[in-house]
């Protein structure tokens, strides 16, 4: 690939997707995570939720189905996919998401460079996406590193 | 939960996870719409030369599963997690945790690992919590 560094500050496609119910519930399930909160409406709103929140690694969900594949994914960012591993991954939380918002995403390249160890070279590559909701809250900011092995 | 019921030091009760199976590893796939095919070819395994590995994302969803058992959803501000080892289909995780430090503003800092039966860290993380005071 070509040098590593000539990604950093590069700006993704922006997108948008609505967060569903039946989404949340499906990857909740997967998860094997049964709070009843991510399940019905009501159960969410016993504990004090004004709607069926998302679990905390929902925005994953978001990312894959509303912006790019993983494979597309790879091919914008130059990255042979099978020398990718996720290496980092970190979410904040700055407000709410309930199931029927619609969440508009800008994501960007903030760290692109290469380490050499004595297993050989390892580009880092991190992106951070900006989650804004229908009202123009910013309500998430998510970041991943992955690790491209040379 | 209240900030004053977490003291540094405190540890969290252990969230056991069933085994991963290959079915949830589709499953999963379908739900994170992950569809890279290290985790359900057996060919792309081989030719990865790791063999079917588990999403990532899995275990940081089983991390925030045990996290979420321990503090509600709403009170979570922010997880963090490094992945240090692959997880293979038949390994059961385990989730720890212990509160690390208390900041001003009602924050808890607290760390949170996950592991399999033997003991081997595959993931590592740090999260977040804001709880309300009792006064």
């Amino acid at each position: 690939m070509s040098d590593v560094k000539d990604l950093l500050g590069l700006e993704l496609e922006p997108y948008s997707m609505a967060v569903e119910k039946g989404k949340i519930k499906e990857l909740a399930i997967a998860i094997g995570d049964d709070n009843p909160i991510y399940y019905s409406l009501e159960a969410a709103k016993e504990a004090g939720y004004d709607g069926i929140p998302v679990p905390p690694t929902f925005l994953q969900v978001i990312e894959y189905h509303g912006g790019y594949g993983f494979q597309e994914k790879m091919e914008v960012l130059k990255l042979n996919p099978v020398k990718i591993l996720h290496g980092d991954q970190e979410y904040e939380f700055l407000g709410d998401i309930y199931a029927g918002d619609e969440l508009h995403v800008t994501s960007k390249i903030i760290r692109a460079d290469t380490k050499i160890g004595s297993s050989g070279g390892l580009d880092f590559v991190t992106e951070e996406s900006r989650y804004t909701n229908q009202k123009g809250e910013l309500v998430a900011i998510a970041r991943i590193t992955l690790i491209h092995r040379h | 939960m209240y900030y004053e019921d977490l003291q540094v030091g405190a540890i969290f009760p252990v969230m056991k996870k069933d085994p991963i199976t290959r079915v949830q590893l589709v499953r999963f796939a379908g739900a994170s719409g992950d569809f890279n095919p290290l985790h359900t070819v057996e060919e792309v395994g081989e030719q990865a030369g790791t063999g079917i590995i588990a999403h990532g994302m899995l275990i940081m969803g089983m991390v925030s599963h045990g996290v979420t058992s321990w503090i509600p959803r709403k009170n979570i501000k922010r997880i963090q997690v490094r992945f240090s080892k692959l997880t293979y289909p038949g390994e059961s995780i385990e989730i720890v945790g212990r509160v690390i430090e208390k900041k001003a503003d009602n924050l808890v800092v607290a760390e949170v690992l996950a592991k399999n039966g033997e003991g081997d860290v595959k993931a590592s993380g740090i999260f977040e919590a804001n709880l309300p005071s009792r006064n």
